[in-house]
């Protein structure tokens, strides 16, 4: 009788290959099948066994994508072959992006699942940007969100709660649903001239950044014409960055520090 | 278990799984053993026994330029390849003390415990250090897996605990060191005294030394090209000479992530080693700590017994004296620095004095504890937003009120909400949230002495107080809590036992759930 195999779900992290986890390349290199996203970058993938197969279930744009179902089914299969499957997704796997739905399936299949944290798309753009996600004074909490719904159903929140100045908002998935957030955070009570910044490919060598308020973001970010995934950053802490709060030495140190870090990304 | 294969090379170093050496050290945190690198050279060693494993000592001590002696009643086909060689000769008899004269060690490779012991009994009596082959407790020293760039050695030693995962070890890192490595090791030992001389200051040149490991002068010596190389440098030394007196100091304000060193990231680690001084407090464990390079300096800026930690302020002034000194300053924080790491007060002061950093983020104690603990932050029927909150203000007990805190369908994570755990979750109920409303403490998340308390905010402060929880821990509240019934993985037994959870589930995991990465991959050598 075959072993039963193993499924390693497998955070990737934000996109900057110098940001993936030890444990992460470490089982990337022993990986017999590597099941992955469209957000995974070619060279975190150079970490992989050069004799893994590799399975691209990833979303692309104008492309059918691998239904949830059947990515489940993918991972069940590879696992009772007796592979070692890493499962690898963007970002962390249980902070959005479905990863619990797989560790579930694979558990009601009889399957182990271990899952392996990433640095999250919220965490990467912050230090990337210099913008603190918490910060005394400014932010006491921070909420993550998604913007994306099921097909056909509107943005389901308590707006109220959701417009409390001292929580920085983070808003994954949100580039087609932006001007709703917004205006239904303003129509809530959240200050039209809050900053906010839009992260584009963060933390990736074609990241781009643009800072505005948020009674402007959405038109911003859509004449920006963004490709690839876009974060949101709602909140005063956005004023440490850009021109409008911050003093010349601290823009300047901030853009110094995100050129130092560019450099010393070895693939960047 | 490790199947080694073809890779090529990457700077990035890919590390052996650390806590599984970490948990292996755990029992007996003392080094069993020193290594060392014998000069051989034209001295004399034995080798007693005839076989294969004999014939490959022999082998060893000749490629080291070792004369070898070969004591054995007969001596088999193993020693074909060497018996030319001029530097060998052979005696065949049982090894007597006479033998042993004018030896520098003895290699016992009989393969016979009864005839190796006598051999140590021998060596003993001679003072001469002796190894015994597979048995490296019987005699003076064990002997490692070698990885061969001569110069450059790597020896992996298990301390003759495990040969075998030494070997794994030295498997994986021979698909990953390059063969041209030697002629590097070579190349910069040419350059050694000339650069001595050029830059005198030892921290000077060694950072001189990094940019040229890591530039276009290493890629040219790879690739052969020493000539170029020889010429590049130069200049490069004379640009590094004139351009002044003092080095640029810098600050890498690096997350460490929830303690388990496996979740560092390669970006933490790389500058842990880079490090003149760390910077660091008590949210750190020692596995992480030592990860730095050993002979960066340390500043603990934590608490201490008796003793309050050193002032926000203070700290971010040291860290602009220890960068104006020309130092690179490591920042070390638990979690990620940008999430209630006060990361953003230490920048402010850099920034306006002009000093450069970088910031890398970490894994923070939400996602370590949500992976670890098998509860999603997020799932399409449960919860599509999270809030990460603290417990201990100065004003209230939670760092944001009620509205926001209090959502539907949003998983709220509170950090350093231990010690008001009970007040605060009569305060949720005050506030309107069902008391049936799961709750999950995770202590020690990712550790292998993690545990993990769940029950609903009406009774979660008197389990977590039966279960002796005291921190450090994270406190996850949200249906999503349910799902860990399912998910739990970490330090648990095999699935479908695991469906039987307790309110209270201990995880003392040994090494290995620990190492987790280990247990599977002996399953697949198997098939």
């Amino acid at each position: 009788m075959k072993m039963p195999g193993r499924v390693y779900l497998v955070g990737a992290g934000p996109g900057d290959p110098e940001l993936l986890t030890l444990k992460a390349a470490n089982l990337l290199a022993v990986a017999d099948v590597i099941v992955f996203d469209r957000l995974v970058s070619p060279e975190i993938l150079a970490f992989a066994n050069p004799q893994a197969r590799r399975i691209p279930v990833g979303k692309e744009p104008r492309r059918h994508p691998v239904p949830q179902s059947e990515i489940n089914r993918i991972l069940v299969r590879e696992a009772r072959a007796g592979h070692l499957v890493v499962r690898l997704k963007g970002g962390d796997p249980f902070v959005f992006g479905r990863g619990s739905e797989e560790a579930l399936a694979l558990r009601a299949a009889g399957l182990r699942c271990d899952v392996v944290p990433g640095i999250t798309a919220a965490q990467g753009c912050a230090a990337a940007t210099g913008v603190p996600l918490t910060h005394r004074g400014l932010a006491t909490s921070v909420r993550f969100i998604t913007g994306h719904c099921r097909a056909d159903e509107p943005l389901d929140f308590d707006w109220d709660g959701l417009a409390d100045p001292a929580t920085t908002l983070v808003i994954y998935m949100g580039a087609a649903n932006i001007a709703e957030i917004a205006t239904r955070l303003q129509g809530h009570g959240r200050d039209p001239d809050t900053p906010v910044m839009a992260i584009n490919n963060g933390t990736r060598p074609d990241e781009r950044r643009l800072v505005s308020r948020l009674a402007d973001i959405a038109i911003t970010a859509a004449d920006a014409s963004f490709a690839g995934p876009v974060v949101f950053i709602v909140g005063d802490v956005v004023a440490l960055y850009g021109d409008s709060h911050m003093s010349p030495a601290l823009q300047s140190a901030l853009a110094t520090a995100n050129d130092v870090s560019r450099e010393a990304a070895p693939y960047a | 278990m490790v199947r080694p294969h073809d890779t090529r090379f990457r700077r990035l170093p890919i590390q052996p799984t650390i806590s599984a050496l970490n948990a292996i050290n755990a029992g007996d945190k003392a080094m069993q053993q020193l290594p060392v690198c014998l000069n051989m050279s034209d001295r004399l060693v034995v080798v007693t026994g005839g076989g294969q494993t004999a014939a490959r000592r022999a082998e060893t001590a000749l490629r080291a330029g070792a004369r070898v002696r070969v004591v054995a009643e007969h001596v088999g086909d193993a020693f074909d390849d060497i018996t030319d060689d001029p530097r060998i000769e052979i005696r065949n008899s049982a090894l007597e003390r006479a033998d042993l004269d004018g030896v520098f060690v003895v290699f016992a490779a009989s393969g016979n415990t009864a005839d190796d012991a006598a051999v140590v009994r021998l060596a003993r009596e001679a003072n001469v250090m002796v190894n015994v082959a597979d048995h490296s407790a019987l005699g003076d020293f064990s002997i490692p897996s070698i990885i061969d760039r001569s110069p450059l050695l790597i020896a992996v030693s298990s301390s003759g605990t495990s040969p075998l995962f030494g070997r794994l070890i030295t498997q994986r890192l021979e698909a990953t060191i390059p063969a041209a490595f030697g002629n590097l090791t070579r190349f910069l030992g040419s350059i050694r005294d000339g650069l001595t001389q050029r830059i005198p200051d030892s921290r000077r040149r060694r950072r001189f030394l990094e940019t040229i490991v890591d530039g276009t002068v290493a890629d040219l010596v790879l690739s052969g090209n020493e000539e170029r190389a020889r010429t590049l440098l130069a200049k490069e030394a004379d640009s590094f000479v004139s351009g002044g007196d003092t080095p640029e100091g810098e600050v890498y304000l690096v997350g460490g992530g929830p303690g388990d060193p496996d979740l560092l990231t390669f970006r933490a680690l790389r500058l842990m080693q880079r490090a003149d001084v760390v910077v660091y407090d008590r949210l750190i464990g020692s596995p992480i700590l030592e990860l730095v390079r050993p002979d960066a300096e340390r500043i603990y800026v934590g608490k201490k017994r008796n003793q309050h930690a050193l002032p926000q302020d203070e700290i971010s002034r040291l860290l602009v004296r220890l960068a104006r000194d020309g130092k690179r300053v490591l920042r070390l924080k638990g979690g990620d620095p940008f999430i209630f790491g006060r990361g953003g007060e230490e920048i402010e002061l850099l920034a306006s004095e002009g000093i450069p950093f970088q910031i890398v983020p970490g894994i923070t104690a939400a996602s370590g504890c949500s992976s670890f603990a098998g509860i999603p932050l997020t799932h399409r029927d449960h919860a599509q937003a999270c809030i990460f909150v603290t417990g201990h203000t100065k004003t209230g007990r939670l760092s944001s009120d009620w509205a926001t805190v209090l959502q539907p369908n949003q998983t709220v994570v509170v950090y350093m909400g231990l010690a008001v755990l009970g007040d605060l979750m009569r305060d949720f109920i005050a506030n309107g949230a069902d008391p049936s409303l799961p709750v999950a403490i995770i202590e020690n998340g990712t550790r292998p002495n993690q545990k993990v308390a769940t029950g609903t905010l009406s009774d979660i402060a008197s389990i977590t107080e039966a279960a002796g929880i005291t921190g450090p821990a994270l406190i996850i509240i949200g249906t999503v809590v349910t799902l860990r019934e399912k998910l739990a993985w970490f330090n648990q037994p095999a699935p479908k036992d695991a469906a039987a959870t307790a309110a209270l589930s201990s995880e003392t995991g040994g090494l290995a759930a620990a190492s987790a990465p280990d247990v599977p991959v002996e399953g697949a050598a198997v098939r």
